[in-house]
C-alpha cells in the first residue's frame, strides 16, 4: 500500500514535470522543432538575446509587474487596514465579497469588462490600460494575504501601546506595519506572480503597440514551434524557481518566527 | 483611531472597489442590453435563448469543465492525501506549487510539441504498438491539458483540509473499529469536503474560460464561453453579445459558488 | 493471581534517539478504576496509545488476556479511547457519533438505536441525540465521548486526560461522575492525568510515572502515606522532606535530633530522606515541642492555615493548621512516629516492598508483646 501510494506520487510528478522539461530540454536542441533532439547548441539562446523585440517585451514585462505589484500592495495594505478596523460585521462582509469578486471571475470577464470600462473612459490601450489592469486584479490577493496577519494581531497590543502613550501614528508605524510586514511581502510576491502569469486579462486590454511576454508567447505559439519560446521558457524558468526559493525562503522564516513564539508562550 | 483618518487610509481601496470592481461589472451587463449599432436591446439575450448554438456551447462548455474538474479531482485527492504523508511534506508541497508558477502559455506550448504528429506523445504510442495518433487539435488533449495545468489549484485546497484534519479523528474511528478505508469515506472525506469544494471552485470556473488553450491546443474544435466571448470582442467586435455570453458566464459563476460554498463552516467561523 | 485482563511487559518506546518508555511493566485486572498520573511528558500517554494499539512499541511485549497483541491494528483491539480533545466527529450529530462503532460493527439498526439510547441515557444526554456536536458545551461534548466509547462495551476504557479542558467546577462533577460510571458499568478504566488530586479521589490504584518510568503503583492511600521516593513524595500531595540517617531500627535522625519512627530494616547511619505531611505536623507550645520553628508566612485557604516555618537549622517546614498563628512567633511542633515516613535514596519500589516485608512481621509480633 505505501510503495503503491510512492509509485502513484512519483508519476504525478513526472506528469507535472514532463512538459516542463520537455520545453527545456528543446530549447538547448539544434533544429527548429519539438522532436527528434538534434545535439546540443545554445543558438537559441542566442537567438533569444539577440531579439530587440523580444528583450524589450521582456523589460516591459518586468516593468509592469513590478509596478503594479508595488502600487497594489500599498493600495492593498491600506484596504487590508480599512477592512479590519471596520467594526460593522455587515460593512466588513460586504467588503470582503466585494474584495473577492475580481479572485473569483473567470480571466475573460476580467478582461472583457475592463476593456468596457478603459473604452467608455476613453483610456489608450495600451501601457497605461495594462498597468491599471494589472494593479486592479492584484489588489484583491493583497488583501488577503495580509488580512490573517492583522487577525492574528492581539488587540490588546494595540492597547498596551495606547497605554504606553503611543499615538495613533505610532501604533501603526512602530506595531502594526513591522507585525503584518510578512504579509505585505506575500502579498507583493503574489503579486508579482499573478502579474507575471497573467495572460487573458492582458490580452483583453493590450492595444496593438504593446506587448507582455505572455501575449507574446501566445501570438508565436499560434504559428507554430520556435524554439526561442524554448530558451525563453528555461530563462523564465529560472527565474521562476528564483521567486519560489525568496518566497520559500520568507515562508520558512515566518514559520520559524512563529514557532519560536509558540514556544515562549508555553 | 478617528474617524477621519480611517477614511483617508480607504480613498484609495474604495476608489479601486468603485472603479475596478463594481463598474466593470455594472459595464458588461449595461453592454449586454446593446445590439451591433449601438441600439438599447434584449435582442442579444433572445439570440442566445433561441438560437441553440449557444445554449448547445453553453452545454458543451460547462461539460468540458465538469469533466476537467472531475478528473483533477480524481488525480488530486490521493496525491494530497499521500502528500500529507510525507516527511518533508513543505518541500513536496513546493514542487506542486512550482508549475503554477511557469506561465500557462508555455504549459500549453510544450503540449504542442508534446502532442505533435512526432512528438514524445506519439513516440510512446508507437512503442506500445497502438501507433501515431492525431493527438492535436482534440478534444481529448484539450481536457487532458486543461486538467494539467488545474491539478496544483486541486491539490492545494485539499492539501490544506487534510493537514487541518485533526488526527485524533482518525485515532477515534480506528478505536471504534473501523478499517482504513470505513475511516477514509466516513469521516476523512466528509471531513475534507470544503477542500473539495474550494478546489471545485478554483477549477471549475477557470475551466469555462480558458480560451487560449481551445485555440492552442483545441484547435478551435472546442467553444467554451470563454473562447466565444473572446472572439465576439476581439474578432467580431460584437461586444452587446460578448457581454450578454459574459453575463451568462457570471450567471454559472454565482451558481457554481453558492452550490461549493461552506455554509456550515463559515457560519462557525 | 488470576491472569491479568492487560499487562504489559517491559515496554520500551523510542522515537528517534529519545526514549519515551523504559522497560515498563504493569498490569490491569478487571473492573478496576486505575490512574497513570505522572507530570506531562512522562510518557503517560504513550501507553495508552500502546495499548490503544495507535503506536508500535520498540520492544517488549502486549498481553491482552494472555495474548500477545502487539500486531492488533486498533480496530481490532476491543478497548476504546476518550481522547484528550474528545475527537467527536463534526460532521455527525451526537446520536450518530455515539452509533458510529455499531454502524462499524453492522449492528442491525433497531438494536443499534437502543444502544446509542442507553449509552446517551447513561450519560445523561438522552435528548441530546439530534444535536451538532459544535452545539455542546465542553462538559456536554465529553459526555458524548465517553458515550461513544461504552457503547463499544470495551473490556477496558482509556481516558487521556478527559478533564483537563474543562473548568474546576465541572471537572469535579465529573469526577464524581466518572467514578460513579466506572462502577455502575464494572469496566475497568485506565484513567491518564496529571493531577494528583483527581488521581487521589478517582482511582483504585495509581501508577505514578516519571521520564518513562513507573516510579510506583498502590493505592491511593498507600501511595499518599508511603512514597517509594522523592519524586512521588514531591510530587503526590505537599509534603516536607528532610535529609536524616537511620539510627538503628525504629530511630532516625534529623534536624540533628533523633526520633521514633516505625521503620526498620535499614543499616545503621544509612543515609535517608524522612517525608512529614503538613496536615500531620501539630502547632504546640514550646515545652511540648519536638522541633522549634519561627513562622514565616500564614496564608488562609478557607479550611485551614498553610503556615511556612524555618527551624533553627534553616530548614523550610509547611505546616496546615486550623488554628491561625502570627508571623514572626516561635511556636512548636509535634508529630507521631507514624507520621514520619523514611524514604532510602534511591529505593525502587520492588526493593520497598520487599523491605517491608521481612520487618512488618517482626514489628507485629513487637507490639503484641507491648
Amino acid at each position: 500500500m505505501k510503495k503503491l501510494s510512492r509509485v502513484y506520487l512519483v508519476l504525478v510528478f513526472i506528469v507535472l514535470y514532463l512538459p516542463i522539461l520537455y520545453l527545456i530540454a528543446y530549447s538547448f536542441s539544434q533544429g527548429t522543432t519539438m522532436t527528434n533532439y538534434h545535439g546540443f547548441t545554445w543558438q537559441h539562446y542566442r537567438d533569444l538575446f539577440a531579439d530587440p523585440r523580444m528583450l524589450a517585451i521582456v523589460a516591459d514585462t518586468l516593468l509592469v509587474a513590478l509596478l503594479s505589484s508595488l502600487i497594489a500592495t500599498l493600495i492593498g495594505t491600506l484596504g487590508a487596514l480599512s477592512i479590519h478596523r471596520t467594526s460593522k460585521r455587515v460593512t466588513r462582509d460586504v467588503l470582503l465579497s466585494l474584495n473577492n469578486i475580481l479572485m473569483v471571475s473567470p480571466d475573460v470577464i476580467i478582461g472583457a469588462s475592463f476593456l468596457i470600462f478603459f473604452t467608455t473612459l476613453k483610456v489608450p490601450l495600451g501601457f497605461t490600460s495594462v498597468l491599471l489592469s494589472h494593479i486592479a486584479f492584484e489588489i484583491p490577493i493583497v488583501v488577503l494575504m495580509i488580512l490573517p496577519r492583522l487577525r492574528e494581531m492581539s488587540p490588546s497590543l494595540l492597547c498596551a501601546a495606547a497605554d504606553l502613550g503611543a499615538t495613533t501614528r505610532q501604533q501603526l508605524n512602530k506595531i502594526i506595519i513591522p507585525f503584518i510586514t510578512p504579509g505585505i511581502m506575500a502579498g507583493f510576491f503574489m503579486a508579482l506572480t499573478y502579474s507575471l502569469d497573467d495572460f487573458a486579462v492582458t490580452f483583453f486590454v493590450t492595444g496593438n503597440g504593446f506587448s507582455t511576454l505572455s501575449v507574446e508567447i501566445y501570438s508565436r505559439a499560434r504559428q507554430g514551434i520556435n524554439l526561442e519560446i524554448n530558451a525563453l521558457s528555461g530563462v523564465m524558468f529560472i527565474f521562476s524557481l528564483l521567486l519560489v526559493g525568496g518566497y520559500y525562503l520568507l515562508q520558512q522564516g515566518n514559520a520559524k518566527r512563529r514557532q519560536r513564539s509558540q514556544e515562549a508562550a508555553q | 483611531m478617528t474617524k477621519r483618518k480611517t477614511c483617508g487610509y480607504f480613498i484609495p481601496y474604495g476608489l479601486w472597489l468603485g472603479l475596478f470592481v463594481i463598474a466593470p461589472v455594472a459595464l458588461i451587463v449595461y453592454q449586454s442590453f446593446f445590439s451591433l449599432d449601438h441600439h438599447v436591446t434584449l435582442a442579444n439575450y433572445a439570440t442566445y435563448f433561441q438560437s441553440g448554438v449557444y445554449l448547445k456551447m453553453t452545454l458543451n462548455s460547462v461539460w468540458y469543465a465538469f469533466l476537467i474538474t472531475l478528473f483533477t479531482g480524481l488525480i488530486s485527492y490521493p496525491t494530497a492525501y499521500v502528500l500529507r504523508q510525507l516527511k518533508h511534506r513543505q518541500f513536496w508541497l513546493l514542487l506542486v506549487i512550482l508549475p503554477t508558477w511557469i506561465n500557462i502559455l508555455l504549459k500549453a506550448y510544450a503540449f504542442i510539441g508534446i502532442f505533435s504528429q512526432d512528438g514524445v506523445a506519439n513516440s510512446f504510442l508507437r512503442f506500445i504498438g497502438i501507433g501515431p495518433q492525431q493527438l492535436l487539435f482534440t478534444n481529448a488533449s484539450f481536457i487532458f491539458v486543461a486538467t494539467y495545468i488545474q491539478i496544483p489549484f486541486m491539490i492545494l485546497p485539499i492539501y490544506n483540509s487534510l493537514a487541518d484534519l485533526n488526527p485524533a479523528y482518525i485515532n477515534a474511528s480506528l478505536d471504534l473499529g473501523a478499517t482504513r478505508w470505513q475511516t477514509f469515506y466516513r469521516v476523512i472525506f466528509p471531513l475534507t469536503l470544503p477542500g473539495v469544494k474550494a478546489g471545485v471552485q478554483a477549477v471549475f470556473i477557470p475551466s469555462l474560460s480558458l480560451f487560449m488553450l481551445t485555440r492552442l491546443i483545441g484547435g478551435n474544435k472546442v467553444i467554451t464561453l470563454g473562447t466565444a466571448i473572446e472572439e465576439h470582442f476581439l474578432t467580431t467586435m460584437n461586444w452587446g453579445m460578448g457581454s450578454t455570453i459574459g453575463v451568462v458566464l457570471i450567471v454559472a459563476m454565482i451558481i457554481v459558488m453558492q452550490l461549493t460554498n461552506d455554509h456550515s463552516g463559515r457560519s462557525s467561523q | 493471581m488470576t491472569q491479568p485482563m492487560i499487562e504489559l511487559r517491559h515496554v520500551t518506546q523510542r522515537y528517534g534517539t529519545h526514549t519515551i518508555l523504559k522497560d515498563v511493566s504493569l498490569a490491569l485486572e478487571s473492573g478496576k478504576f486505575y490512574t497513570l498520573l505522572g507530570p506531562s511528558g512522562c510518557g503517560k500517554t504513550t501507553i495508552l496509545r500502546a495499548i490503544g494499539g495507535f503506536d508500535q512499541v520498540t520492544a517488549g511485549d502486549i498481553f491482552f488476556d494472555g495474548k500477545r497483541v502487539n500486531d492488533l491494528p486498533a480496530n481490532r483491539r476491543n478497548v476504546n479511547t476518550v481522547f484528550q480533545d474528545y475527537a467527536l466527529f463534526p460532521n455527525m450529530t451526537v446520536a450518530q457519533n455515539v452509533a458510529f462503532g455499531l454502524t462499524i460493527k453492522k449492528m442491525p439498526a433497531d438494536k443499534r438505536d437502543d444502544e446509542v439510547a442507553k449509552a446517551l441515557k447513561l450519560v445523561r444526554l438522552s435528548d441530546y441525540g439530534n444535536r451538532a456536536i459544535s452545539a455542546l458545551s465542553g462538559g456536554q461534548q465529553q459526555r458524548v465521548a465517553i458515550a461513544r466509547a461504552i457503547v463499544m462495551q470495551p473490556r477496558v476504557l482509556l481516558l487521556d486526560e478527559p478533564l483537563s479542558a474543562l473548568d474546576a467546577k465541572l471537572r469535579r462533577a465529573m469526577q464524581y461522575e466518572l467514578r460513579d460510571l466506572q462502577q455502575r458499568l464494572g469496566i475497568t478504566f485506565l484513567f491518564v492525568t496529571h493531577d494528583q488530586e483527581e488521581a487521589l479521589a478517582m482511582s483504585d490504584d495509581i501508577f505514578v510515572m516519571n521520564a518513562g518510568e513507573i516510579l510506583q503503583s498502590g493505592s491511593p492511600v498507600a501511595i499518599y502515606n508511603e512514597p517509594v521516593n522523592h519524586f512521588v513524595a514531591d510530587f503526590i500531595g505537599e509534603s516536607n522532606i528532610l535529609p536524616g540517617h537511620m539510627v538503628a531500627d525504629y530511630q532516625v535522625s534529623f534536624d540533628n535530633r533523633t526520633f521514633e519512627c516505625v521503620d526498620a530494616g535499614i543499616p545503621s547511619n544509612e543515609p535517608i530522606e524522612i517525608v512529614i505531611r503538613p496536615e500531620d505536623l501539630t502547632l504546640t507550645d514550646l515545652d511540648h515541642a519536638k522541633l522549634k520553628v519561627t513562622i514565616d508566612n500564614q496564608l488562609f485557604r478557607g479550611d485551614y492555615y498553610e503556615i511556612g516555618a524555618t527551624d533553627d537549622q534553616g530548614h523550610s517546614w509547611l505546616i496546615h493548621s486550623v488554628r491561625a498563628t502570627v508571623e514572626g512567633q516561635q511556636v512548636g511542633l509535634t508529630f507521631q512516629p507514624d507520621d514520619l515516613h523514611v524514604m532510602r535514596l534511591h529505593e525502587r519500589e520492588a526493593d520497598f516492598e520487599a523491605r517491608l516485608e521481612t520487618y512488618e512481621e517482626v514489628e507485629g509480633t513487637a507490639h503484641d508483646e507491648a
